[in-house]
């Protein structure tokens, strides 16, 4: 990934990185798909033979199982017949003894060979898949900058030089702001419009005027309470 | 992701109260030029592939700084980056930008918050860049 990357600085910092130079084209890109399509087949060929393979172990290593069943059951049977003094007899066990003894020692060599197979093997895959996803992600880095690129062309292209996408950062900023104050103005106005609506507006005029009709009622009522208290009281 | 189907479902979709207008750019590329209301000054532009929805807005051009302010500039770009919700910035080509990434198996409604959020974003990077533009 590193010399993916380094390569695709380069061209960049060159200026190459224009539409037709990229720095793997499309042949090669799908050259290089092709291959990891390839190797991704090999993989799953050889994780069957691998499946295969440890089948095989298992059954070895059931077959060494049961010699060493027969070598155990054999070696009492053998000591039974001493036991009862049939030296003969003991003897021809021992022969299966050895038989026994040798084919162990055949299936566990076999077994030994085998179980390096499959641990090399497993190794071999582990590492294949490993450079398998490596490869992939190069082969992401290089489509999407690739696809970043034909992008940005054909916003070029096809946008123009009357839109955002070209004109200059300052200009768009001076339209953010006039949209800004617009929508300033327009929540303004609203606002206005809305005490206008309820008479909020001109109760405000009007206490700013020194005329307030909340204290003149509030005057109003105590001029009332006062009247008749002295009426009363007279 | 098919863009034809996008294109449908945000023009007539809202997200948090903002409504979007699709414009395909034509050429050999599915690229969609996004409009996010409330952000109209920074479109975002939507391109997908196999792998993933690609969306970005141009900032501004390299010829734009102003050449003594650009590490500082460059600086500042890089610590905003990690906490910038839902976008990094970056650069293709001449082009500052800001961008996200989404996975294909993204839904709408995550395509319509990362649209939205990179328009804002876009004009909020814009403002406070301000000072380091000719």
């Amino acid at each position: 990934m590193k010399s993916v990357f380094k390569k695709m600085l380069t061209a960049m910092r060159g200026g190459v990185n224009e539409l037709g130079e990229s720095v793997v084209d499309n042949q090669a890109n799908r050259i290089f798909e092709q291959e990891i399509r390839d190797a991704e087949n090999e993989l799953q060929q050889a994780r069957q033979e691998l499946a295969a393979l440890m089948a095989e172990n298992t059954s070895l290593a059931r077959q060494i199982k049961n010699t060493e069943d027969e070598i155990a059951r054999r070696e009492d049977d053998a000591r039974k017949a001493l036991a009862a003094s049939k030296e003969d007899l003991a003897r021809e066990v021992a022969e299966r003894i050895v038989e026994a003894e040798r084919q162990r020692s055949e299936l566990t060599a076999t077994r030994t060979k085998l179980q390096g197979k499959v641990d090399s093997m497993r190794e071999r895959m582990q590492k294949s898949e490993k450079q398998l996803a490596e490869y992939k992600r190069e082969l992401q880095v290089v489509k999407t900058n690739e696809r970043v690129l034909r992008t940005t062309a054909q916003i070029d292209t096809n946008i123009g030089s009357n839109q955002s996408s070209l004109t200059s950062a300052k200009t768009t900023l001076a339209r953010i702001r006039e949209r800004q104050q617009r929508l300033e103005d327009k929540q303004h106005a609203s606002v206005q419009l809305e005490k206008e609506l309820t008479g909020a507006d001109l109760d405000e005029r009007l206490k700013a005027a020194g005329i307030d009709q909340e204290s003149d009622a509030v005057e109003g009522v105590m001029a009332r309470l006062k009247a008749s208290r002295s009426e009363s009281a007279s | 992701m098919d863009t034809q189907d996008l294109t449908l479902h945000l023009s007539d979709t809202t997200h948090e109260g903002r409504h979007f207008h699709v414009m395909p750019i034509e050429g050999k590329e599915d690229v969609l030029q996004v409009t996010v209301s409330g952000a109209e000054e920074m479109p975002v532009y939507l391109t997908a592939d196999e792998a993933q929805i690609l969306c970005f807005t141009y900032l501004f051009d390299e010829g734009e700084v102003i050449p003594e302010r650009l590490p500082t500039l460059l600086d500042n770009m890089l610590r905003l980056s990690v906490p910038m919700p839902l976008s990094a910035l970056g650069k293709i080509e001449q082009h500052y930008v800001v961008h996200g990434a989404l996975a294909t198996s993204a839904t709408y409604r995550e395509i319509a918050q990362e649209l939205t959020t990179l328009a804002d974003n876009a004009i909020d990077l814009l403002e406070i860049f301000e000072d380091f533009l000719k």
